[in-house]
């Protein structure tokens, strides 16, 4: 993986700086337990009677799928006479019977956790856990005693059945113990105060414990009395975890003889045992156990036959195709290959082709075959909003009551749920949740909305991005038609069906999402499955929640505010001055410039003193410290805060990543330890925007807008120092002068024109600033931008130096135009102007080839696919209140042609022709494919106008003095050509006559090619057409057969209809125009 | 007085290079290989059973893991460093431009042998860098467990079969193979072209070189007869200064042609910077180019490649681009090699359409070899180099590698008679 996409991940996914005045972060995320009753989820008796003959009707099947299964266990496993070490990548919790064996003095129903992993022989786990109980705790009103708390019990219990009417557990409120333990709000002089500690039966019980306590309690003596709740909004997996010191993805050790074999086993694990969670070791992710296991990844893909002009439905379109990939984690080569197809399939190399007559044969073999493979990890493009849903709605709908059966507990159906996951960052998406037990789900689609800004997200353009491969696209049209031809049709799709379900795993592995997301974890302590379905705040309050509770702290469950109170002052940015900078410019960072605050003024939330206490505390003022925002923190020489603390490990665990990365040889090694140092910056990051989250798990302005008017204030200062000490009055060449600055970055202009003499300044700069600050703030310089084209704040371009000889890249920031809207001819002509501009350092060429392209534009001679813009149909046209371009040739083309016509999802490619004068902007949108068969003129003033000029406009203004006049309005802008449509109506009137191919006279009878006035350049005209003709069939060869490559088949025709790809409408283009060519020469013939 | 010169019995074989009557309407290029692997899956199927009587032959579908055969098909070279047309819109311009390799080949490369049914990747004793995409030939071997096929044993068509070699007539009568005059470019000297001119048509020398020189019966011209300027073209508006740059070596050539046009028989074939189409087979340049020489009836304007035959010896040549694209994706000890591989691939250019430009043909391959030349040329080589080889029918083929005129000098003469050939070398000591 390139260093340069790693950190657009690393920021991608870190908070960015908030705009000023504005919410930081508004994660609506809701933490809440689902308490599952292992008995509800299970299949009946006589079902599941006709599971088992079904597998025996089946058994051919069976013995096929039977050589995948999992090594088989050695003896001492068997005996259970050696303990079991595995690494956990799954935990969740169900209702059961409490153990009789293990817990002899409880019974009824109570939580058992599930710990499923794999040992590193292979094995997989299921690991029954008990003994484990919820809980959480209210401050204890002062003055109460054991007799007080025994009736406060009682009174809660009551409440409690109340509220739990029909609930059969026998003790709702297991027990109340008085403990010691102090808030984490505030800066307190006393240790620690009483706490009650509430154990609950059930983990659901926790919440409806607390919405009790929220509202009040009638209390005997103390009247109706309502409680703050801490550490209530846990959930209960996590409880255990941390309580357990379990982080996410680690191993855990159960020693020979604390676990006891199960009697009856209930999940499809090869080593099922219960044990008491106190019998747990949890092993730190160091040395050998940082290690991964062999776990298995399935990537799978489905294919479903579409009717024409619908996009499937699990109500009415079959499965006809699901391919499979089973990878063991570490090694490079899949370990099986398959592929399950709706009738016959002719073979394919190296893959196993299983074809069956019915539809429910094809679900039912998918089902056994994930048993049999019992895979650790599923992944898949789009699986958890598309193929996983279909498969079960499909089954649902063909009455399959034993399909859904896809977790590692036996006879358990999959839980189906729909969600909406929202967010700040990440935006509202809708999605089904599908919890397949004991396998962890990881969508590569979600990962890439996730950790990328993409301008498409289709597997097509991902991989194109990543692994710089096409993918052949088949439009769901056409495949009913390739499912309803022969073997050999079928075959073909299956080919492109598991190229499909391949490539989530060739970009699983080349971004190394493994390694990088167990680091992140291993790091966070939160489960795997966590990180994709949760926010940003649940893993800091993980790291929070485990801190707290060594120092012996408790967090309190704040009710969440609304988003009036959340604003403060963001980052601000010293004023750019605009320009193109032709001296070295010395970029002074500042390292981890949030965490080094946090640290270094001590700003926690236990350390935040009110204004009140600060009053009343009589706190020495050498040992407080009042923020530029005026809120007043106490120094570490009193209470050492928690989140420096935090941070403190964060980054020097990350020193120490880095450090190892350094030394390591083994590849797999180095990719643990990138992963990891990545999640270690990462979570960093993210620890101020959880006190920004205002919406979130423990909003805390006071630190967090303290933490920006620090920031605001280490800049501002930088620019002072830089500039009074770098003066020609104490000895320097130049007078420096900061020309911008950013969030965590100071630009400088020392003045010198060399590269080296800039970075020696930069440093002596760096140094001599980070001295006058607080510990461990520090301003490292990094990098020399030379030259420097500087637009406006947060929109630079320069080339990038780290060393005095060679530039390492040319760099950009909010110029590149990734975004969805633009058409390619935009960013292809920024990025080749920037190149001119910066690389060449021509700027009259750069400015030749803007009008150049301008000119080509309005004589209609660009490349059609540079003009095409693609958004993508959300809803339909009456949904939008707005009339939009795309929509509204959606309805169109539906008009034109149904089946091809593009439907909900689909993302509409168009361009803007020329249309009635007065037209508007979405009445003049077509299809680019009618466009280039009708041969339709371009709006090329749309381009100019709309597209063009702005970006253009933005990057000349700092260079030139008239870059309007200049590039907009010169004389090339003059000569307008317009090819006219063959289609319209006027042009079937028209009558045909051959025209002199050199003065286009028209010629007599007694002429075909040339009139006798150009009778004698005919040696010349011949030379231009052919030489025409010669480059279109240059480009017609170089075109299709890279289709060919990219289809990996030389004997049967392209299909592919992949619209993202650049290539697409050239190629449409090139096979229009070679009949042109042939038919221009043609005319030469006579 | 006057010497005669030996006349010759001249027969155009161009027509099944001819597109003539073909039309394009969208078709892709599947069906070239299609009739490729037709016509050449017939053949080798008739010489299997007498190079591998034993094994089953069958089809990269019916191959199962462990089962020895013979399947044939054709061949596709994976190759790493393949510059591909998408990489033009890679995302990231690279600073520091690549430099070209003038040969794409890495060891990474692999062949996958495929046929109508499938493709298969090979492994095992089979050389990539020996082969190209596009040939079709028959491998015996077995599917490996991870899919591969496993190859043992390759076996390619062999020379095709000939037609007799003309009975000696004991006369000398010479060809004279010229390629790269490269009229209008920097390297070219019109002083040395004329030399050669006036050699050919008996100008230059005493009497002995006269009636040597009235013993040659044609001049074939393989192809970059001018170089035009390209950029020129690319503009839309030409300028007057322009027209002439553009015109003007056309013009000069038109001269110099009519020149030996008078005196002899005299064959033109396009080459890649003649004013012609770009993709194979190129079609013969226009005669509306060459006022001057196309009057006379002893001017034949040849499509490339070109196939003829003088007194029943047979003729194959093609500018050099089909050799020329074996040399940046394969690998041989020198040219000839790869001018005798495709003899024995019985295919004159397999890496079209692949990466040569071709046609889009439906219906045949007119590239495939059916019968066997006795002289086979391929123009604008880097030097002179020749070479006989045999066939295991009793085949003789002279192969020959026909230099740039306008950098070398050197024009390749061959007699009729016995297939010998020298090289005539024309230096201008200035």
């Amino acid at each position: 993986m390139s260093n340069a996409s790693r950190k657009r991940a690393a920021s991608a996914v870190a908070p960015q700086p908030p705009p000023p005045k504005q919410v930081l972060m508004t994660q609506e995320e809701d933490f809440m337990d689902e308490d599952v009753f292992i008995d509800q989820t299970l299949v009946s008796e006589d079902e599941e009677s006709l599971i088992l003959r079904d597998i025996e009707q089946r058994h051919a099947l069976a013995a096929r799928l039977s050589k995948w299964t999992r090594p088989p266990l050695s003896d001492d496993y068997v005996a259970q006479s050696r303990g079991v070490v595995f690494q956990q990548l799954e935990i969740d919790y169900v209702i059961g019977e409490s153990h009789r064996e293990l817990l002899p003095n409880l019974s009824g129903p109570a939580a058992i956790i599930r710990i499923f992993g794999v040992t590193k022989e292979g094995h997989s786990v299921c690991c029954n856990v008990h003994g484990f109980e919820p809980y959480f705790y209210i401050s204890c009103p002062p003055g109460m005693g054991p007799d007080d708390i025994s009736h406060f019990h009682q009174a809660l219990e009551g409440r409690m059945r109340e509220a739990n009417r029909n609930s059969n557990v026998g003790k709702f409120v297991r027990r109340i113990e008085m403990v010691q333990r102090r808030s984490i709000m505030y800066y307190q002089q006393s240790d620690s105060q009483p706490f009650l500690k509430i154990v609950v039966a059930l983990p659901t019980m926790v919440a409806s414990c607390r919405g009790i306590l929220d509202r009040g309690i009638q209390l005997d003596g103390l009247g109706m009395k309502s409680f703050l709740t801490y550490e209530s909004n846990v959930l209960f997996a996590l409880r255990f975890m941390i309580d357990c010191n379990i982080v996410g993805g680690n191993w855990i050790e159960i020693l020979a003889g604390k676990y006891k074999k199960i009697v009856k086993s209930l999940s499809y694990c090869q080593l099922e045992f219960d044990c008491l969670y106190s019998d747990l070791i949890s092993h730190a992710p160091e040395g050998e156990y940082s290690k991964m296991a062999p776990f298995r990844i399935l990537s799978f893909d489905i294919e479903c036959a579409g009717r024409k002009g619908h996009f499937p439905e699990p109500s009415h379109d079959p499965v006809i195709q699901i391919a499979n990939l089973v990878t063991l984690q570490g090694e490079d080569q899949p370990l099986i290959r398959n592929v399950m197809t709706l009738k016959s399939c002719s073979p394919i190399v190296g893959v196993d082709v299983m074809s069956f007559d019915t539809e429910r044969e094809v679900l039912l073999a998918w089902r056994d075959f994930l048993r049999e493979v019992d895979p650790d990890i599923i992944i898949g493009y789009n699986i958890c909003k598309f193929d996983l849903p279909y498969l079960i709605e499909r089954a649902a709908n063909l009455k399959i009551a034993e399909f859904p059966i896809l977790g590692r507990i036996r006879n358990s159906r999959v839980r189906v749920k729909d969600t909406t996951f929202s967010s700040r960052q990440y935006g509202t998406r809708e999605s089904k949740e599908v919890t397949v037990e004991g396998r962890v789900q990881f969508d590569l689609l979600q990962v890439m909305q996730r950790d990328y800004k993409l301008s498409s997200y289709s597997l097509n353009s991902v991989s194109a991005h990543f692994l710089s491969e096409q993918k052949e696209d088949v439009h769901h049209s056409i495949i009913s038609d390739l499912q309803n031809g022969t073997a050999e049709t079928r075959r073909r799709l299956a080919v492109y069906c598991l190229k499909d379900a391949y490539l989530p795993q060739r970009l699983l592995d080349k971004l190394m999402f493994i390694y990088n997301y167990v680091e992140m974890a291993r790091v966070t302590g939160v489960p795997i499955s966590f990180l994709l379905s949760r926010g940003q705040s649940i893993k800091v309050l993980s790291q929070l929640l485990r801190k707290a509770r060594q120092k012996n702290l408790v967090i309190p469950n704040v009710k969440q505010v609304g988003s009036e109170q959340g604003t403060f002052e963001g980052a601000t940015v010293l004023e750019a001055r605009a320009g193109f900078y032709e001296k070295p410019i010395a970029t002074l960072d500042f390292a981890s410039l949030y965490p080094s605050i946090m640290m270094a003024y001590n700003l926690c939330y236990c350390t935040l003193v009110t204004s009140e206490d600060a009053r009343k505390l009589n706190i020495p003022s050498e040992s407080l410290n009042r923020t530029p925002s005026g809120e007043t923190f106490v120094k570490s020489n009193l209470q050492k805060g928690i989140l420096p603390e935090i941070l403190e490990e964060l980054l020097t665990a990350r020193k120490r990543a880095k450090a190892d990365l350094k030394e390591a040889k083994d590849p797999l090694e180095r990719a643990v330890l990138d992963g990891r140092q990545l999640a270690l910056k990462i979570s960093a990051n993210s620890v101020y925007g959880f006190t920004g989250a205002t919406i979130g798990q423990l909003p805390c302005l006071e630190i967090s807008s303290s933490v920006t008017s620090y920031g605001r204030q280490m800049i501002e200062h930088t620019k002072k120092l830089v500039e009074d000490k770098f003066t020609t009055l104490n000895g320097y060449e130049h007078n420096a002068e900061v020309i911008y600055g950013d969030t965590d970055s100071v630009m400088v202009q020392f003045g010198v024109s060399a590269v080296e003499q800039a970075m020696n300044l930069g440093r002596e700069a760096a140094e001599y600033i980070s001295g006058t600050f607080t510990k461990p703030i520090k301003l490292e310089f990094e990098k020399v931008y030379y030259p420097y084209l500087l637009i406006s704040k947060k929109r630079y371009a320069g080339l990038f130096w780290t060393k005095p000889d060679k530039f390492d890249k040319m760099d950009t920031k909010g110029i590149e135009t990734v975004r969805r809207d633009n058409c390619l001819l935009v960013k292809n002509l920024v990025n080749d102007c920037l190149h001119k501009i910066l690389i060449d350092r021509d700027i009259p060429g750069a400015v030749q080839y803007v009008k150049n392209a301008i000119s080509d534009l309005l004589r209609n001679r660009m490349d059609l696919s540079l003009l095409v813009i693609t958004k993508g149909l959300t809803k339909t046209g009456d949904d939008y209140e707005v009339k939009a371009a795309h929509v509204e040739l959606a309805e169109r083309m539906r008009k034109r042609d149904a089946a091809t016509a593009p439907n909900v999802g689909d993302r509409v490619p168009y361009v803007i022709i020329k249309g009635a004068k007065g037209a508007k902007a979405y009445e003049k949108s077509e299809d680019p494919i009618y466009v280039l068969e009708n041969n339709i003129p371009i709006d090329a003033q749309y381009y100019l106008e709309n597209q063009i000029s702005k970006p253009i406009l933005r990057i000349f203004e700092p260079i030139l003095k008239n870059a309007s006049r200049e590039l907009l309005h010169g004389s090339h802008t003059r000569s307008i050509s317009i090819s006219t449509p063959s289609n319209s109506g006027l042009w079937k009137f028209a009558k045909k006559e051959l025209t002199c191919i050199g003065c286009k006279a028209v010629l007599g009878k007694d002429h075909h090619t040339v009139c006798s006035h150009c009778k004698g350049r005919e040696a010349e005209l011949y030379c231009k057409t052919v030489s025409r003709v010669s480059e279109l069939e240059m480009h017609f060869g170089k075109l299709w057969t890279q289709c060919q490559e990219c289809q990996g088949s030389l004997h049967q025709d392209i299909l592919c209809t992949s619209r993202d790809c650049p290539i697409f409408y050239r190629r449409k283009k090139a096979q229009k125009e070679m009949s042109e060519a042939q038919s221009q020469l043609d005319r030469w013939s006579f | 007085m006057g010497i005669e010169r030996v006349q010759c019995d001249y027969v155009s074989l161009d027509e099944t290079f001819e597109i003539g009557k073909e039309k394009y309407h969208g078709q892709q290029y599947c069906h070239i290989y299609f009739a490729r692997l037709h016509l050449m899956r017939t053949l080798l199927y008739s010489l299997v059973p007498h190079w591998k009587p034993n094994f089953p032959v069958c089809t990269v579908l019916e191959l199962e893991e462990g089962k020895e055969c013979v399947i044939v098909g054709t061949l596709y070279k994976h190759m790493k460093l393949k510059p591909r047309v998408l990489d033009e819109y890679s995302k990231q311009k690279s600073v520091v431009p690549l430099v070209k390799p003038h040969n794409f080949m890495h060891s990474d490369d692999y062949l996958v042998l495929e046929d109508e049914s499938g493709r298969v990747k090979l492994s095992g004793n089979i050389i990539p860098p020996e082969y190209v995409t596009g040939i079709v030939v028959a491998v015996l071997g077995k599917e490996s467990g991870a899919g591969d096929f496993l190859v043992q044993d390759v076996l390619d068509a062999g020379l095709p079969p000939q037609i007799e070699f003309p009975l000696k007539s004991g006369e000398d009568k010479y060809v004279v193979l010229v390629s790269g005059l490269s009229v209008g470019s920097s390297t070219s000297n019109p002083l040395q072209f004329q030399l050669l001119i006036d050699h050919i048509t008996g100008h230059l020398g005493d009497e002995k070189a006269q009636l040597f020189a009235s013993k040659i019966v044609q001049v074939v011209f393989a192809g970059n007869l001018v170089e035009i300027p390209h950029r020129i073209l690319n503009g839309q508006n030409l300028a007057s200064e322009d027209f002439a740059r553009m015109s003007e070596p056309i013009r000069e050539l038109d001269i110099l042609l009519s020149q030996i046009a008078a005196g002899l028989p005299l064959d033109i074939m396009p080459g890649p910077s003649d004013p012609a189409n770009f993709s194979l087979p190129q079609q013969s340049l226009h005669e509306c180019l060459f006022p001057g020489s196309s009057s006379y009836n002893t001017f034949r304007s040849c499509t490339n490649p070109h196939c003829f035959e003088l007194d029943n010896v047979r003729f194959l040549g093609t500018s050099g681009q089909n050799v020329d694209d074996l040399d940046k994706y394969s690998d041989a000890k020198d040219k000839l090699e790869f001018m005798e591989r495709t003899l024995r691939w019985r295919h004159l250019a397999p890496t079209a359409p692949n990466t040569l430009g071709c046609f889009p043909f439906t219906e045949r391959d007119p590239f495939f070899i059916e019968s066997c030349p006795h002289v086979y040329f391929v123009g604008n080589q880097d030097k002179f180099e020749t070479r006989i080889i045999k066939g295991s029918e009793g085949q003789l083929v002279r192969l020959i590698c026909v230099p740039k005129f306008s950098e070398t000098g050197v024009a390749v003469m061959l007699n009729l008679r016995d297939i010998e050939c020298h090289a005539l070398s024309f230096t201008l000591d200035l």
